[in-house]
């Protein structure tokens, strides 16, 4: 060991709050120091038991799909239609919305039961609803603050207004990534960002390497991750520049023996020339047969998506997906047509992705899930109009869904209860917090304990709370 | 805490399973009230509380522990738990009977009626303990500020800073600077020998870089007199560019807020925030004492500075706080920065509870937040409303192209009156405020001079304690004064102002074992790599030891005694031996001291992202050295070739190369960088145009169309970006390359300059 950086072993040694045994642990402390040429900060750890699932693909649905009109059936609403919401209800509603409250808008869709399991699902996902037994639905989300930049914070780093480490940081801290050659934790858009763009995926005070990779799929000649090409010279100058390099750097390390870094910069330097072929390779969907490319459509989510297959099975431990830039699922107006829009976008390549991930047999080590920030009031958001097509709903955090599939889940089955407005949660609630929980169930830590010693204490993703939803658990 | 759970829950749960059988059928009104407590209670606090409130489960939310007496008795931190014989005023009671919407337990279901009764009977029988109460254990006592502060007693960081004569050492050149002496002596004790001097370049270049962030030069290399030398550095502007740099580390500072306006996704600038970076170099430049340099960062405007005092400036540590709003946040950011930054105190961890490890108890928390909320700084978009201050040249031109543009956006506010954006309802006024004309102010060189400074609110706040950080739930008033562990009176600030001046006295006192220590410790880990105590912001019972106490105290006494001056203090530990030792490992003392702690080599350290890009640009004799002003933009299609300190730093949306290169996010204050070693790094040394372009730079900066021998344009290249000839084994490996690439037609010299900067050689001092 060859102490030559800031902080001394010790401290890292405390900083790593892992809670595990001696080995584990010092694992750890060489990769985090980044001091053996071999164990980088990002290679494989094991968590604190054995997790079903190993990768996450998240698809963020941003914006906040209405619940009620896609996974949360409520067919007492019909009864209800354009009647005004009792005062005692109106009251619980976040204030942002009380003055917008119009009247109660049932779903404009049918539900049907699908699979074996019976889960109702809305017409909005007829292909995602060939997988119903596959779902793990959870209808009785809460969040904190009703609003797309805070609702986006909380559900990626547990906070809706700190600067805190994002989840998918904390994942590849715990875990580290299988690919060395691609970065470790991606974020797929098809272009731009998502409302609070980059702190979605910050690292915040875990080291900057656990920062997420945004990239752009859509971009077309640009580089899909940063400084991967050169194009002013051919690859075998580059090789023997970094032949050159190489040679000075092994002359360097030679008279300065026992200092590991440096070889560790050595072994960086080659695996970066890799990356270049691997990574552009990861993402170059045309490798794929066409019946598959088909499967997943010629869309920018359905390339997403098939990257997201690629880059998973290559070993990256957490993938995002964001529906598009901005929060294209936020529909204060004209709900309708831009759910059926966003939804027919998105149906068939999640969809495909189940599909996919099962037939290659990744769908019990991969987690996905699906949904947004929040979710939407089951009343219109008010506005002169009464044309169907125009009408949409107000954001909602205390009673929304996400689903869940693989990854250690239970399938075909709905969890907890929206009240019979589809607003509060009536049964079982699950906080943001108890769902982060819960995935970090799934890959194998106790929330509690995957920590990271800053300023004086030990921070965790689920900060003070939190409970491991146990029922969701296959 | 693992082991503790183990152990423990087995003996809980046999407590109450293994009862004889035929005391279950006892009617309740038989049985003690031990027996009750045991048979009937306990269980319902097993299944419905402990997950919660047990040492079993490590848990004690609120603060409080239901799983022996004392910690009913005396409560968490809203109350007592229960008191005896008397329901209405037991939190147990009024939290399982869900009469408080706020204040419901267990939180996600109702016990049933029956269950809530049992609880009712033992408490109005007067709450019988345990058979065997556990009592007072360390976990119980976690957060306990009477247990704590006899702990803090006899920690060293809270004991007056002693004055130790050097022991003397047998060697007589380790005996001319007292940090010899003590280093000396530790490694004798250890048995181990320091290392012999490092050569001449390797001194030049260590030197270089640790007091000005830069490489030599080639003529510098050649300078004889090292003394001299390190006077010229210290002298030099780049010295508080670079050192600068590590307090705006500490200082957590950035040029915007860490939020954005979601509809033109455009960060929350602070266009004057650069006025305190500028404020910070200036200070190390002119060497300015640090108990002032830490007086003006809390209190300029309380030093009665004058009208265009440019110290104003020095507010924007507290100004330059990530939270746009004047808020619980802001003010917590501010206890933190301050404690933390300066004091190795983490008291912002008692915002909601009496620390848990630390002797800070809330009270102390919210004398401080009583001075930092009563601090008033202006919306960070009211651009008017900060002071104007002096000491900046603009050329006529900046400023006349400046008036061209502002003109037009006023013309633009004016145009826009009250009017407000269709759909969201947002001024149009206040956008062109905050994105035109923020970003006018913030990059264009021609804008007026303010400082980001705060002022005094009108009135001071009394602050209360908030009960569990709840703003909604008030408890005791406190006054506004300082921490108790250093100041055990605490005599209660100025009551007509925030106090902000009596705490900086406070923390600049020469009695104070905190301040100095601290700062010596940042200064010396900047200069060896490598801290005294390994946890720089952390001084608290928590953190770590120092690895030489009496060396630590010795430079901290002798700090102050020369007025707190940091180039003292940097020339003191860079002319000894220790500083000056050989890098090189040495197997006998790999063997007995792997981690270098105590000092028998040199640390090799990696140059900081700042030290990259900058040494880049001067070897490729691009440097813009202009100081002051604005920030630019550090790569991308267009990048100031300014030193990095004078980059932009979007807290928003944080440059991910910075990241990659351990950069740290400003978000909190930050005592040390990460050194880590990933493949991105790699990709931007190989293939990022900013990188291309420096290494071309160096080639057109030496001339080699002047120069027609290969070898003399190999040796001037080696010159110029490593300080020193190649060696006949580089020159043969450097040959072999080129042949390759003049066979391919390949220009084959802005590629052997790329290779020398992103050799190791390059990015590393010995």
């Amino acid at each position: 060991m060859n102490n030559h950086s800031q902080l001394s072993r010790r401290t890292a040694l405390q900083r790593l709050g892992f809670g595990m045994g001696a080995v584990a642990a010092s694992d750890l402390l060489a990769s985090v120091q980044g001091r053996d040429a071999t164990d980088s900060p990002l290679s494989v750890r094991q968590p604190h038991f054995p997790g079903k699932a190993k990768r996450v693909i998240h698809l963020f649905m941003n914006g906040g799909p209405s619940q009620i009109d896609t996974f949360d059936p409520k067919p007492e609403l019909k009864k209800l239609d354009g009647q005004e919401l009792p005062d005692s209800v109106k009251e619980t509603l976040q204030r942002t919305q009380r003055n917008r409250v119009g009247e109660i808008w049932a779903s404009p869709f049918e539900f049907s039961k699908h699979g074996e399991s019976g889960l109702e699902i809305s017409e909005l996902y007829p292909n995602v609803a060939k997988h119903a037994d596959k779902l793990c639905v959870i209808r009785s989300m809460q969040s904190d603050i009703a609003n797309h930049s805070p609702g986006l914070l909380m559900m990626n780093c547990g906070n809706p207004v700190l600067a805190r480490p994002s989840i998918g940081s904390w994942v590849l801290y715990g875990l580290g990534t299988e690919s060395e050659d691609l970065p470790g934790y991606v974020v797929l858009m098809p272009s731009g960002m998502p409302t609070a763009q980059s702190r979605n995926w910050t690292s915040s005070f875990l080291p900057g390497v656990y920062q997420g990779t945004h990239i752009e799929t859509n971009s077309r000649g640009g580089e899909m991750i940063p400084h991967l090409k050169r194009n002013d010279i051919h690859t075998g100058t580059q090789r023997n520049l970094l032949r050159l390099t190489g040679a000075l750097n092994e002359r360097h390390a030679a008279a300065r023996p026992g200092d590991e870094r440096l070889d560790s910069r050595i072994h960086s330097m080659e695996l970066a020339f890799r990356m270049q072929s691997a990574a552009t390779d990861a993402f170059d969907i045309t490798k794929e047969p066409e019946s598959v490319r088909e499967s997943y459509g010629d869309s920018p989510v359905g390339k997403n998506l098939l990257m997201a297959r690629r880059l998973a099975e290559r070993g990256v431990r957490y993938v995002q997906c964001y529906h598009g830039a901005g929060q294209p699922w936020d529909s204060h107006s004209g709900l309708l047509p831009n759910h059926q829009r966003l939804a027919r976008e998105s149906d068939q390549p999640i969809a495909a992705l189940l599909e996919d991930l099962e037939t290659r047999g990744m769908l019990e080590d991969t987690l996905v899930i699906w949904g947004g920030e929040m979710g939407r009031t089951s009343t219109i958001q008010k506005v002169a109009t009464k044309d169907v097509n125009r009408i949409g709903r107000d954001h909602h955090v205390d009673g929304f869904t996400v689903w869940m599939a693989g990854g250690g889940v239970k399938g075909g089955m709905a969890y907890g209860e929206t009240d019979d407005f589809g607003l509060a949660v009536a049964t079982n609630p699950v906080h943001v917090h108890d769902l982060h929980a819960t995935m970090l169930h799934l890959l194998g830590f106790d929330h509690e304990k995957l920590t990271y010693r800053f300023s004086g204490r030990d921070f965790r993703l689920t900060d003070v709370h939190g409970s491991v939803v146990k029922d969701l658990l296959a | 805490m693992k082991t503790a759970s183990i152990l423990l829950v087995p003996i809980l749960l046999s407590s109450v399973v293994s009862l004889p059988r035929s005391l279950e059928a006892q009617p309740d009104g038989e049985m003690s009230g031990t027996e009750f407590f045991e048979r009937r209670v306990r269980p319902l606090l097993v299944k419905h509380c402990y997950e919660c409130h047990s040492e079993a489960e490590g848990s004690q939310k609120g603060g409080l522990l239901l799983d022996r007496e004392s910690g009913w008795l005396d409560g968490g931190d809203t109350g007592k738990a229960v008191v005896p014989g008397n329901l209405g005023d037991s939190l147990l009671i009024t939290a399982v009977g869900y009469a408080d919407p706020d204040f419901e337990m267990p939180p996600k279901y109702q016990l049933e009626a029956h269950e809530v009764k049992i609880f009712e009977k033992w408490v109005r029988d007067g709450a019988a303990g345990p058979a065997e109460d556990m009592g007072e254990t360390e976990f119980s006592q976690l957060g306990d500020q009477e247990v704590i502060f006899g702990k803090a007693k006899d920690h060293w960081s809270f004991q007056p800073m002693k004055k130790v004569t050097p022991p003397k050492t047998a060697d007589p050149a380790w005996d001319e600077n007292p940090i010899d002496q003590f280093v000396f002596a530790k490694l004798k004790e250890k048995g181990m020998t320091p290392s012999p001097t490092a050569d001449h370049r390797t001194l030049i270049r260590r030197l270089s870089y640790k007091l000005n962030g830069l490489p030599p030069t080639k003529e510098e290399i050649a300078t004889k007199d090292l003394n001299a030398y390190i006077d010229t550095l210290l002298e030099s502007p780049r010295f508080g560019e670079h050192v600068g740099r590590y307090w705006l580390d500490v200082a957590r500072y950035a040029d915007t807020a860490i939020t954005y306006r979601a509809d033109t996704k455009t960060p929350h600038y602070y266009p004057y925030a650069f006025t305190y970076r500028d404020y910070v170099i200036d200070a190390f430049n002119h060497d300015k004492p640090f108990d002032l340099f830490v007086k003006e960062q809390l209190a300029a405007d309380l030093l009665g500075s004058k009208e265009g005092d440019p110290t104003l400036a020095a507010l924007g540590f507290i100004a330059v706080s990530p939270y746009r709003n004047m808020s619980h946040d802001f003010v917590d950011d501010v206890i933190d920065v301050t404690t933390r930054g300066i004091l190795g105190m983490t008291v912002s961890c008692s915002r909601c509870h009496d620390h848990k490890f630390e002797p800070i108890p809330t009270a102390d928390y919210y004398s401080l937040y009583g001075v930092f909320n009563s601090v008033n700084r202006p919306e960070p978009w009211k651009l008017d409303e900060f002071p104007i201050i002096k000491g900046y040249g603009r050329s006529p031109e900046e400023v006349a192209d400046y008036q061209k543009l502002k003109t037009e956006i006023d013309q633009k506010i004016k145009k826009a009156g009250d009017s407000v954006k269709k759909g969201n309802n947002r001024s149009i006024r206040e956008e062109i405020e905050q994105t035109d004309l923020a970003e006018l102010l913030l990059f264009h060189e021609g804008g007026p001079i303010r400082a980001m400074s705060v002022s005094e609110k009108a009135k001071p706040t009394e602050p209360a304690i908030f009960i569990r950080g709840e703003v909604s739930s008030k408890g005791d008033r406190v006054p506004r004064r300082f921490l108790k562990i250093i100041d055990p009176e605490q005599k209660p600030f100025n009551p007509k102002n925030s106090g902000r001046l009596d705490l900086a006295g406070k923390m600049v006192d020469p009695e104070n074992p905190l301040t100095a220590r601290v700062y010596v410790n940042r200064i010396w880990a900047m200069l060896m790599g490598d801290p005294i105590v390994d946890t720089p912001s952390d001084f608290g019972l928590q953190g770590e030891a120092p690895s030489h106490p009496e060396l630590l105290d010795f430079l901290a006494l002798k700090f102050i005694e020369d007025g707190w001056s940091t180039k003292k203090l940097v020339r003191f530990i860079v002319t000894s031996k220790t500083f000056q030792q050989a890098g090189l490992n040495r197997e006998e003392m790999v063997a007995i001291d792997p981690e270098n702690e105590f000092l028998w080599r040199a640390n090799r350290t990696r140059l900081r992202i700042e030290e990259i890009r900058d040494s880049l640009l001067a070897v490729g004799g691009q440097l813009d050295t202009r100081m002051r002003g604005r920030p630019g933009q550090i790569w991308g299609e267009e990048y100031t070739k300014r030193r990095s300190v004078y980059g932009y730093v979007n807290r928003f949306n944080i440059d991910p190369t910075l990241r990659n290169f351990d950069f740290p996010s400003p978000v909190q204050t930050q005592g040390s960088r990460t050194e880590n070693i990933v493949s991105p790094q790699a990709l931007f040394l190989m293939n990022s145009p900013f990188m291309v372009e420096q290494a071309a730079s160096l080639i057109s900066a030496v001339s080699l169309g002047e120069i027609d021998d290969r070898g003399e344009r190999i040796e001037i290249i080696f010159a110029r970006a490593l300080q020193r000839s190649p060696t006949p084994g580089e020159i043969e490996k450097v040959e072999r390359f080129m042949e390759i690439e003049e066979s391919r037609d390949v220009d084959p010299w802005p590629l052997l300059a790329q290779s020398l900067l992103m050799s190791n050689e390059f990015l590393y001092v010995d």
